[in-house]
């Protein structure tokens, strides 16, 4: 019975958390599905938007819910200029060259953390931290809970821009048929650069809920969130968004399930292990939005 | 003088390895699993040394093996999947292989102390380079006599029909295909062609830096070793090299004079240099024009 | 591309001439010692804390007369720090670097993989000819993994003895608190130092009595906890022991306030006994013990921690070996009759080495600090814990 328990306990750790995997695995998948691009800088530029956000938090005091808001709008702005440094002035044709050029800024982006910070980690204020939801045997931590419904908020806004604006529909288009959507008067640049704007507001959510869900923030943190974020990505099915968000969850309850039983050496080598099978043998991912794709 | 014999050292060694992922990236793919062949490598050879006294050349040729038969056998499946899955399902393996050295312990006691990897401490000792009696001079000869014959192989190959269907799968696997190139069997020759020099230039790493340990063979390895050849520019190996230059000799030795702005500088330099050439240092147009400028006679 | 070309070439005469150095004048002596270590990356902090106090104590030193030479001349110290980026092959070329210049030691490095590779490169035994390894002395002031210095004899360590450490506090703690029985571990499991210094703890803590019950393992980057808080709630012990370093200590931390561990009493690692630790999680470390070589309790302490900060950092058991090292340089250039002239420097290595080797004890910010026959350091140490948002001294065992 306790090993019951334990386990469910220990998925529902894992899914909660695996809300950020998730929001990560949405910035890929958008940029992906537009661009057909790679940002390998997009979780040190989340990292980054949520350290910025503390930069003027210490500036100034302001309320909690400003908290989550600062990080978005500077994680918008790193998104613009992001565009704007690595992919605006590279020729579309020349998927290499982006990605070296996200990597340089990858390595860019946290080197200016560490210098600002000395690298030392920081503490991030946490909404709800000191509750703890009792559900029979079970804890669910408040601010976990918290952070997992702002995750779910941001996807279903992200789908609603998506599916019921025009910039969405123009979106849509973009990353359909680029060219059928130029002719129809869709500025292409102005797309991808918007595009670029929403994830990264979506990653400076993400960012300033993994600071807020671990309770720090370290540049220590953006390798492995690339990491994951990319495994959601291709898990989900590229440029799919219900698949990232459930892969997200996934990724992080099947995480802290190997944990349990594995224990920590080993837990990183079954879920690659198990990634590249699941890589290899389902190519397109859970919610693969069309065959050949690439 | 040791100094540059050394950083000659270090610049030979990561040509292995931007070549290693230069003959996967011809054929299309990006590959990350290259730092884990590299630590394969590494370990195999460094045990060889040190455990089983073996000669270096012959540890060096097992490890070449060693890295081209499990590049082999991964490639089969691996590249099934092209493009991000491919990036994503390398990533997972070369993770895979790193852990996997995180977990393994064996060592063999010799006199009053253990040697042989330590699983998360490392893999220390492993000096059969000052042990033999090879100065900085000799270590630097070797490396680059292992890094001229690997790149005067790809360089043949390139001009033969090899490099030529290298480059077709590259460009466009259908074309390719229809033209009757068996595109899987070329994908996963070029994976273990990549895969026989990165297990060689892991087994020089192990021995020139004398101590191993599984954090050095991380994804931040596997992004230098595809970083190098994109950054130089794939129309011949020698782009490979002159990137490795410029990371290694200009933005990391070049620039220490400028302290802390050094750090800041290196990943904003490589933005630049996408930036303002996108295909690479070294491309085509630009070996047309240096081959003008030094062979002006013949033409 | 011709550009790039002459942007290398510029780069290289640029390193030719910081490689060769500027010869010292003969009115003006100087003696430049290089220091190294990680100034760039999540470890930045330990190389500005090493610079500023390799610089703070060469002030003092200056500031009082400089070293006498071997000469009788009378020399200032400089100081240069060189990054090495936590990364070995940049540490090998960075000590290389240094070799090719006047410099007869150098100070360095901060991450234990490093010196890894840099020991090893060194020749293992001195007068061995068959041995081509450099022969350069190095004294680490950082890289804390234990038994680095035997891989050669040119490398010396400053730093705390870990295993002197963990044994004194248990034992004292049996002692102090004799009714505590069990022992839980927690322990960062993918790096090397504070692995190793978990079997140290856990060897010390069943030496003195304690029952282990169990331990948790985590990664250096890891963020979620629970699994492994939850069986440290299950096994209910008297005392915690983690080994990690801040990051994941107040990780770990903030998840026992959560799930409601409240041990008796808390035991940390040596390094995480620094600012950050009270930075990420002051609240939650309250009360946690840990060994420190370092606390501002003796004047000359007092005194050292002021000077670093002027110069941007803050003193702590790591840079106030730094601290430390300047003051026994001094001491082997004048005993050994160092000349620094740059027709000399093969023999000032050599006596540098030797006058390194054959010290018995040094001056220590908190006492004497003893050598042993390995090239390491007995150092003087004391307990401090958490208290109010500071680090406070705990006990300070007689040594």
């Amino acid at each position: 019975m306790d090993l019951l328990i334990d386990t469910v306990q220990s998925i529902a750790d894992g899914v909660l958390f695996g809300a950020t995997y998730a929001l990560l695995g949405i910035g890929f998948t958008l940029v992906f599905g537009v661009m057909h691009k790679l940002n390998l800088s997009y979780a040190a530029a989340s990292i980054g938007a949520a350290y910025a956000s503390l930069l003027i938090l210490a500036g100034i005091k302001a309320p909690p819910p400003l908290v989550f808001l600062l990080p978005a709008i500077c994680g918008g702005l790193i998104g613009g200029m992001v565009y704007l440094i690595a992919f605006r002035f590279i020729p579309l044709a020349n998927p290499l060259a982006t990605l070296m050029s996200t990597v340089g800024l990858l390595l860019l982006i946290d080197e200016i953390i560490v210098h600002t910070t000395a690298g030392v980690p920081l503490a991030y204020p946490a909404l709800f931290s000191d509750v703890i939801i009792q559900a029979g045997p079970f804890n669910l931590r408040g601010d976990l809970m918290f952070v997992f419904l702002l995750g779910c908020l941001c996807m279903v806004l992200l789908l609603l821009l998506l599916y019921r604006t025009k910039l969405g529909l123009a979106t849509r288009a973009v990353s359909q048929q680029p060219t059928a959507a130029e002719l129809c008067g869709i500025s292409i640049g102005r797309v991808n650069g918007l595009t670029f704007v929403i994830t990264g507001v979506v990653g400076g959510i993400a960012g300033a809920m993994t600071g807020a869900a671990i309770g720090m923030l370290s540049p220590l943190l953006s390798l492995p969130l690339t990491v994951k974020g990319l495994i959601v990505t291709v898990i989900g099915g590229l440029g799919s968004i219900p698949g990232a968000i459930v892969a997200g969850l996934l990724v992080g309850g099947l995480e802290n399930l190997f944990q349990f039983f594995r224990g920590v050496s080993e837990r990183d080598l079954y879920v690659m292990l198990l990634l590249f099978v699941f890589l290899v043998f389902c190519p397109g991912g859970l919610f693969a939005p069309s065959a050949g794709r690439d | 003088m040791d100094f540059y014999l050394g950083l000659l050292q270090i610049i030979g060694v990561h040509t292995l390895l931007g070549l290693s992922a230069y003959c996967v990236l011809l054929t299309g793919q990006v590959s990350l699993a290259q730092a884990g062949f590299f630590a394969i490598g590494a370990y195999v050879a460094g045990m060889l040394t040190v455990l089983a006294a073996w000669p270096l050349v012959l540890a060096l040729a097992v490890s070449a093996i060693a890295g081209g038969a499990m590049a082999c056998a991964v490639g089969f499946p691996a590249l099934r999947v092209k493009g991000l899955m491919l990036v994503v399902a390398t990533i997972a393996f070369g993770e895979a292989v790193r852990l996997f050295f995180f977990n393994f312990d064996y060592q063999v006691a010799r006199g009053d102390i253990r040697i042989g990897p330590h699983g998360g401490e490392g893999f220390r000792q492993i000096r059969y380079f000052p042990e033999h009696g090879w100065t900085t001079l000799d270590v630097a000869l070797f490396i680059w006599t292992a890094v001229a014959l690997v790149m005067a192989a790809l360089w043949w190959m390139d001009r033969s029909r090899s490099g030529a269907v290298l480059r077709a799968v590259g460009e466009d696997e259908i074309a390719a295909q229809s033209s009757g190139i068996n595109i899987t069997a070329v994908k996963v020759t070029a994976m273990t062609i990549g895969g026989v020099i990165a297990g060689l230039g892991g087994g020089i790493f192990a021995h020139y830096t004398t101590h191993i340990e599984h954090v050095q063979f991380g994804v931040v390895l596997a992004t230098f070793a595809i970083a190098y050849p994109i950054l130089g520019g794939l129309s011949n190996v020698f782009g490979t090299l002159l990137a490795v230059i410029f990371i290694q000799g200009f933005l990391l030795e070049g620039l220490r004079f400028l302290g802390d702005w050094r750090n800041l500088l290196f990943g904003g330099l490589i933005v630049l240099a996408m930036n303002l050439r996108p295909r690479g240092l070294l491309d085509a147009g630009s070996t047309i024009a240096l081959k003008r400028l030094f062979f002006k006679t013949k033409e | 591309m011709l550009k790039i070309f002459a942007a290398v070439a510029a780069s290289l005469a640029v390193m030719a001439a910081s490689a060769i150095g500027t010869p010292a004048s003969a009115q003006d002596r100087t003696v430049k010692i290089t220091g190294f270590g990680a100034k760039s990356g999540v470890v930045r902090v330990f190389g500005v804390n090493s610079e500023a106090a390799l610089k703070a104590a060469a002030e003092e030193i200056n500031k009082a007369g400089g070293v006498t030479l071997g000469d009788g001349a009378k020399a200032k110290l400089t100081i240069e720090f060189l990054d090495d980026r936590c990364n070995a092959e940049e540490g090998i070329s960075v000590v290389r670097r240094i070799a090719s210049t006047d410099a007869f030691v150098a100070v360095g490095p901060t991450c234990s993989n490093v010196a890894e590779s840099l020991f090893g490169i060194l020749q293992k035994k001195v007068g061995d000819a068959s041995d081509t390894g450099l022969q350069f002395p190095i004294i680490a002031d950082v890289a804390a993994k234990g038994g680095l210095a035997k891989i050669s004899e040119w490398s010396f360590r400053n730093v705390p003895s870990e295993f002197e450490m963990y044994k004194s506090l248990f034992a004292w703690l049996k002692t102090q608190h004799p009714t505590l029985k069990t022992i839980y571990g927690g322990v960062e499991k993918d790096f090397a130092h504070s692995n190793a210094t978990f079997g140290v703890m856990k060897a010390q803590a069943e030496a003195n009595g304690l029952q282990v019950v169990g331990q948790s393992e985590w990664l250096l980057a890891d963020t979620t906890f629970s699994t492994q808080i939850r069986e440290m709630k299950r096994a209910n012990p008297d005392i915690v022991a983690i080994s990690a370093h801040p990051f994941t200590t107040c990780g770990a931390l903030k998840e026992m306030e959560r799930q409601g561990v409240k041990p008796k009493l808390l035991i940390g690692l040596t390094s995480s006994s620094s600012i950050e630790t009270l930075q990420g999680c002051a609240k939650q470390a309250e009360g946690i013990i840990i060994p420190t070589s370092f606390a501002p309790v003796t004047p000359e302490a007092q005194k050292a921690a002021e000077q670093v900060a002027k110069f941007g950092g803050s003193a702590d058991l790591h840079s106030a070996a730094a601290y430390e090292i300047v003051y026994i340089l001094k001491d082997v250039i004048e005993s050994q009759k160092i000349m620094a002239k740059p027709d000399t420097v093969a023999a000032d290595r050599v006596k540098m080495r030797e006058g390194l080797a054959a010290l018995k004890e040094t001056k220590g910010l908190l006492g004497k600090v003893g050598r042993t026959s390995d090239r390491e350091a007995i150092k003087p140490f004391l307990y401090v814990h958490a208290k109010d948002g500071s680090w406070q001294v705990l006990y300070k065992p007689a040594s």
